[in-house]
Order: C-alpha cells, then structure tokens, then sequence
C-alpha cells in the first residue's frame, strides 16, 4: 500500500511551444511538511496549479490519495484545501459568507467546523465584516480557513505568507507545523522565503526552470557542506573523488572544491591518506538552505 | 446541485444588480407612461379644439388619428418604408373601427405590452446582459474562479449551476418588467384594461394586411402572451451572454462586446436588409412581438416560427459551447 498522500510523478506542461515544467516528479507522505522552493518563474505555481487541478497537464501523472486528478476529479478534490496565488475571496461578502459558501460545495461541511476554522486562524473579532474591508494578512487567514473547512488530508499553500507581519507569520508556521503533527496532513508549501521554508518543511524539492533539481530532506540539505581540500595533486584527488565517491569538485590552483555530506567528510579523508595524498588542510563549510538555494540556481540561471 | 444554484443566487443578489435594474426600469417605465399620457391628453385638447368641446369617445378620436395618417400616407415626398408602415397602421385601424376594438384609450394592458414592444430589441437585452455578462468573467477577473473550482465539484456541475441561477433570475426580471410597467402605468391612467378584446395574428402578403387568420382574444391573454415571448427572448439573450462570459476572462469586455453585438445587428438590419445572411443573426430575430401585431418588416421571409427556430439554435450552440470551453479551460489568473 502506498501511503503517499500526494504522488507526482513525471509531470509535463507545455504552452505552445513552451516546455514550462520539465518532468517533476515527487510526494508528499502523511503528516509532512514539503516545501516548494524555486525563484519567481521557475515553475512553482505552475506545477501547483495542475496538481488542483486548474490546468491540465501535457503528460505525467498526479494522484491524490490514489485518485488520479484527471480521472477522478471529485474523489482527489475532496482530500485537498488549497490556497493558490494569494487569498481571493468573494470580496462582496463577509468573510463568514465566504466560508459557508464554500463549505457548502463539500460533503459535510457543518457550522461548527466553520467556526472551529475560524477560530483556529483567529478571526472570531472580523469574521463578520466584508471582505472588501480586510487587510491582506487577513485576507490570508480567512484563506488558510477556506482550505481547512472540509477536513483535507492534503493542503496546499502558494506564498501562504505574503502580507502577514512577522507575529502573523510565526502564528502561521505554528498552526501548520500542529495541523501536519496532530492530524496528519500533508502540506505543500512552496515559496521563495528560504528561511521560512527551513523552519517549518522537513523536506524540500528545488525547482528552477521547470526541473526539480533537489529532492530532499532538510536535514540531509544542511548536513551536506562544501568542503575545500588543500592537497599537493588535486587532478589525481579530483579522479579518486569522482570514482570511488561519485563527487564532482572543481580544482582551483591547489583546492579542491566539492559538495559533500558531512558525514562521509571522515572516510574520504582517511582513503586519500591512505592513498597516499598529502593533505595540508580540510575546510569544511556548513552551510544554510541559502547557499545551496544560490548555488544550485545559479547553475541553472535562465538562458 | 440545489446549494450550488442557491449559492449562485446569493453572489447575483449579493452584487446588487437587481437593485440596479429595477431602479433602470422605474425611471424608464415612468417617463414612458407620463409621455404617453401627455400625448393623449394633447391628443384630447386638440379634437375638443377642432370639434368645439363635444363629448369625445374612442372611435372619433380613431377617426381623427386616421385623417392624420391619410394625409401623411399622401404626401409624395415620404420615404417607401415609412408610407408602408402608415399603410399598415391606417388598415390596421380600420379592422378595429369595424370590429369594435378600442386601439387609442391607454390602459395599463396597453402599456405593458407596448413597453415590451419598444424594448425586446434593445432595452430588455441589455437588462439581461447586465445582469448575466459577469456571471462567469467576474470569477475570473477576481481570481475567486480558484476557490470556485479547487471543491470536489466538477466543472460542469458549476456551469450548470450558474446557468440554472441565471434562468431563475432572468425569469423574475420578466416578472418584475410586467408588474412594474402595469402597476406604474395603472398609476397614470388609472384603466386596466384587461378584459378589452384584441385581435392578433396578422399576416402581411405582399405589403397588404392580411386579417384572414386572425384571432379574438383579451388584453390579459395577449399580456401573457408577449411576455412568454419576452421571457424566451430574455433566455435566448442570457444564453448567448453565458457564452461570452466564460470565453471572455473580464467582465467589462464581455459587457462591452454584448452591446456592440445588439447594436451593431441592429445596424445590420437597417442597411443590409437584402443581404440573406443578416436574416440568421440573433439579433434580428430578437422582436417576436412584430409579428403578432403584422407590424411592417425589414426583411422579407421572416415569420414567428424562423425565428423561435433561429433563436433556440443560437441559444443551444452556446450553451454547448460554453460547456465544452469551461471544462477545458486553464486557470492561468
């Protein structure tokens, strides 16, 4: 049994001739926190847009909860509450107005969820008022209240945070971290706020140019640092670390440059002191999901 | 299904469009009845004048009112379209005199039927244009089309919703246009009229008003009579404007390209009138109520049931079509 709430899997989308999302692939477990992360038209919404189903995708596949989106729309939907783009409400009637209409296109969709919704957001005070009236912070809270009314198992945030303020933003981050430990759902945030993604996802995909170029765990992308060997043959060292460790570096007069887990720092140095290689200093530096962000995109810079 | 039409109802009435049209409909409806009323009282003074004060009733005031187009019919210098709609009125005149038919005395069953009359070729569209032509573009131009359409209810469903909303409020518009223009015009003439005979289904052969296959029947059957027409026309309209609402992302192009349609078929019909194409535009077909009344026609080879047949096909190719383009649409806003 699959347990993947969400599974992309080679997903493709053309607009004319436009290659804009280059076979995505991944998934999303229960009770994860998944972030999105890609500079402005990489892709990112794109992508989101075909997994709720808004646009249709060229070839690949998305299944939520097992249901394929494009076969079995309805089944797939009721699992998911999404915020795409920004907030938009209907801003001719009260935020509570909102909420029940929506609430009503979902099975069993009671009074009291709504207003456990809207408590959970903590918008008791205006729920009331039109929406027309509302700051965009708090538009975004009703927002994040609209994607929760129906109980989903999988919920999907695009820039959640815009336009909160930083106690704003520290309340969001805390309902979602509780939402994926308590109930189990699944969320997939994306953004290019690096430092927000660090603190809440336990995983990130990269994205740039509509191709994901990292799949991985916030852990593993910390741990992994960038190490420069100071060695007295870096062409050899460069051939030993390319064949026995499958890492690329790059040679800078004596320095060896090259991304390496941390953890295997220790047995790469002891097999090229063993081989024989003189090393006169290691340095190892530990770096933030912002480097790796940096560096990874700049390899993949438009044109 | 029954919720999501009742929300489609709750964002029409929330927009307060109806407030709106209603508000169009009383200035409109009230200005017309006092014109009307006005004229008649003129109408009056001047027979009193001419006649020295003698007791009047409606046959010599018809009479009078066919001098007058006799005389017109007379003059050399009118254009031909214009002499042969006066024909038609003097001989049209002519069966109600020797019929029995009061056609002058307003009532407030003439005026309703003679608002719908001036108005389901431009007014009453443009009524139900305003009130339909954002029903889709401005989910669109709002962005709330992504909360409308991220809910486990496939699209059609939506669309067809909103379709069904529309009906129900395109009905009560019609509703609202009868009561308003009998109630407001009653206040003026204080006449209804309803149980007044009148003749319908005139037949023009060859510019000459034919009377061979015509009917008896009361000013309230004719009332309900036009505003069945209406009430199709008004579906029709609301159809066509659907379909433009879905193609058009934004609500004020869909507006703007509906009126320049209704216009625009308008000028179709004055000056290509021999073009045989015009005769299958929507718009054209649009006055139903011409041919009850045998008013004189534009285009020749037209009758009631080419029309109701034109009509409905546009109505149905555009709900197909709007169907088929709002479930393949991608949601790019």
């Amino acid at each position: 049994m699959d347990t993947s709430v969400l599974k992309v899997s080679n997903l493709t989308k053309k607009i004319k001739k436009n290659q804009i999302i280059k076979e995505v692939s991944f998934d999303i477990k229960e009770g994860e926190i998944l972030g999105f992360l890609g500079p402005n038209g990489s892709g990112k919404t794109t992508t989101l847009r075909m997994i709720v189903g808004l646009t249709k995708p060229t070839s690949g596949e998305i299944a939520i909860c097992g249901h394929s989106i494009e076969k079995d729309f309805v089944k797939a939907m009721s699992n998911v509450g999404c915020i795409i783009e920004g907030p938009d409400l209907y801003d001719y009637m009260s935020g509570y107005k909102n909420l029940e209409l929506l609430g009503s296109m979902s099975k069993n969709v009671t009074k009291k969820d709504i207003d456990e919704a809207v408590a959970l957001v903590g918008m008791q005070g205006r729920i009331h008022d039109k929406v027309a009236i509302y700051s965009m912070g708090m538009k975004q809270r009703v927002g994040l209240a609209q994607a929760l009314i129906h109980k989903p198992n999988l919920l999907i945030l695009d820039e959640p945070t815009n336009g909160l303020d930083p106690q704003g933003i520290h309340e969001f981050r805390e309902i979602v971290k509780k939402l994926a430990k308590e109930k189990g759902i699944a969320v997939l945030i994306s953004s290019h706020l690096i430092s927000e993604v660090q603190l809440m996802c336990d995983r990130v995909s990269i994205i740039n140019n509509g191709t994901i170029i990292r799949n991985a765990s916030i852990d593993e992308v910390l741990s992994t640092g960038e190490v420069v060997w100071t060695v007295d043959n870096p062409e050899k060292v460069q051939v030993v670390l390319k064949k026995r460790f499958e890492i690329a570096s790059t040679i800078n007069g004596n320095e060896l440059t090259a991304l390496v887990d941390v953890e295997k720092l220790l047995k790469i140095n002891r097999t090229l002191f063993d081989l024989g290689f003189e090393i006169k200093y290691v340095e190892n530096k530990k770096r933030t999901l912002e480097d790796l962000f940096l560096t990874l995109t700049d390899k993949h810079k438009i044109g | 299904m029954i919720s999501l039409v009742q929300n489609e109802i709750t964002k029409i009435l929330l927009k307060k469009k109806m407030i709106l049209i209603v508000l169009l409909l009383l200035i409109f409806i009230s200005l017309l009845a006092y014109g009307q009323k006005y004229s008649y009282d003129q109408n009056i003074q001047k027979f009193e004048a001419e006649s020295g004060g003698v007791e009047y009733d409606w046959r010599s005031l018809t009479a009078q009112r066919l001098d007058d187009l006799e005389e017109r019919s007379a003059n050399e210098f009118i254009p031909k379209e214009v002499r042969a709609s006066v024909d038609r009125e003097i001989q049209q005149l002519t069966y109600f005199i020797e019929n029995d038919i009061n056609p002058i005395t307003p009532t407030a069953s003439k005026f309703n039927v003679q608002f719908v009359e001036q108005g389901i070729l431009l007014f009453i569209p443009l009524l139900v244009v305003i009130l339909a032509a954002d029903l889709v573009s401005s989910e669109f131009s709002n962005k709330t089309i992504k909360i409308l359409l991220t809910r486990a209810v496939p699209r059609r469903k939506i669309l067809l919703s909103k379709f069904i909303a529309l009906i129900m409020m395109t009905t009560i518009l019609v509703f609202i246009i009868g009561v308003l223009s009998t109630l407001i015009s009653y206040l003026f003439f204080q006449q209804w009229g309803f149980s007044e005979p009148i003749v319908t289904g005139f037949n023009l052969v060859n510019g000459e008003l034919n009377a061979n296959s015509t009917i008896l029947i009361s000013r309230f059957q004719y009332t309900l009579l036009i505003y069945s027409l209406l009430w199709f026309v008004s579906i029709v309209v609301a159809s066509i404007t659907l379909l433009i609402s879905v193609v058009v992302d934004n609500s004020s192009s869909a507006i703007g390209i509906l009126m320049a349609s209704l216009i625009g078929g308008q000028f179709l019909q004055f000056f290509l009138s021999e073009w045989e194409l015009v005769k299958y535009f929507f718009v054209t077909n649009l006055d139903l109520t011409r041919y009850l009344t045998g008013s004189y026609q534009l285009i020749e080879g037209m009758s009631l049931n080419f029309s109701i047949l034109i009509l409905s096909a546009w109505a149905l190719l555009s709900l197909i079509i709007s169907f088929i383009v709002f479930n393949r649409k991608d949601v790019l806003v």
